[in-house]
């Protein structure tokens, strides 16, 4: 997915694969796809052994209809980002609000 | 090399960009694999906020409330879980794939198979999900994730997979 963005997080072993969002594993209903992909990413799990690599799986998207994976409606923080748009810096560099006290379901 | 920004475009470009440019606050984490694959149980995690339909769905009114904010609870996925079963809660994605095939972000029944192959030592008895998006990760890491680390330790799990979405 978006091996720069894990890695920066620290993760101890990444096994990337350039696939949409929401289609991590692979389309569905193709488990020969999704078998390839998991079993890639296994074996890299078994294969990395510096602390932080990265192995770029070599498995290409080339799926040429339309996908639409976007969410049914906007997130809430794009659309709040719409109304507040000067709060887009706090977004940008991740330090939220205080946040407001509610109560959970 | 795999393109991390290959799906996005403007304005979600430039904040991953930024995004990947932070660092993170403590060590990376270590633990060899001291065994072969063969021989390990294998756990899942997916961050697409599934939930079984028996189960209570996440929350998401805490995110329509507080967009900063998710629901940072997690639920447990049992490894025959099919496709029919499960609800996806996350706000960020399209549902539809998932819901036609859990295995696009949960591949519990590859996983299966790759077992039912020898490839895999098993698959825990127990795979989890929680809401990927959250910009005040705290209650999440301090809570939620040793509350997994706890139960997969009982499941005597090898190894996991973080399935991103």
């Amino acid at each position: 997915m978006m091996p720069e963005l894990t890695a920066s997080t620290g993760a101890p072993r990444i096994a990337a694969v350039e696939h949409p969002f929401g289609l991590t594993v692979g389309l569905p209903d193709d488990a020969g796809g999704q078998l390839a992909v998991l079993r890639a990413t296994l074996q890299a799990l078994a294969a990395i052994s510096e602390l932080g690599d990265v192995v770029d799986l070599q498995f290409e998207w080339n799926y040429d209809a339309e996908l639409n994976t976007h969410p049914p409606q906007l997130p809430p923080i794009a659309s709040y980002l719409r109304r507040h748009p000067w709060a887009f810096p706090r977004f940008f560099n991740r330090t939220p609000p205080e946040p407001t006290p509610f109560k959970t379901a | 090399m795999v393109d991390s920004y290959r799906f996005l475009d403007g304005v979600a470009k430039r904040v991953m960009r930024h995004w990947s440019g932070f660092r993170a606050v403590r060590p990376i984490p270590w633990t060899p694999l001291t065994k072969p694959l063969s021989q390990c149980t294998v756990a899942l995690v997916s961050s697409a906020a599934l939930a079984l339909n028996s189960d209570r769905p996440f929350d998401i009114q805490i995110e329509r409330l507080d967009p900063w904010f998710s629901d940072p609870s997690y639920r447990v996925l049992p490894r025959n879980t099919r496709t029919s079963e499960v609800q996806v809660c996350h706000l960020h994605i399209n549902p539809g794939f998932t819901n036609q095939d859990l295995n696009c972000v949960m591949p519990l029944e590859r996983l299966a198979e790759l077992v039912g192959m020898g490839e895999v030592g098993g698959s825990a008895p127990s795979h989890y999900s929680y809401v990927g998006y959250t910009l005040r990760p705290e209650q999440l890491l301090h809570e939620t994730v040793p509350s997994m680390i706890e139960r997969m330790r009982r499941e005597c799990v090898d190894a996991v997979v973080l399935v991103p979405v």
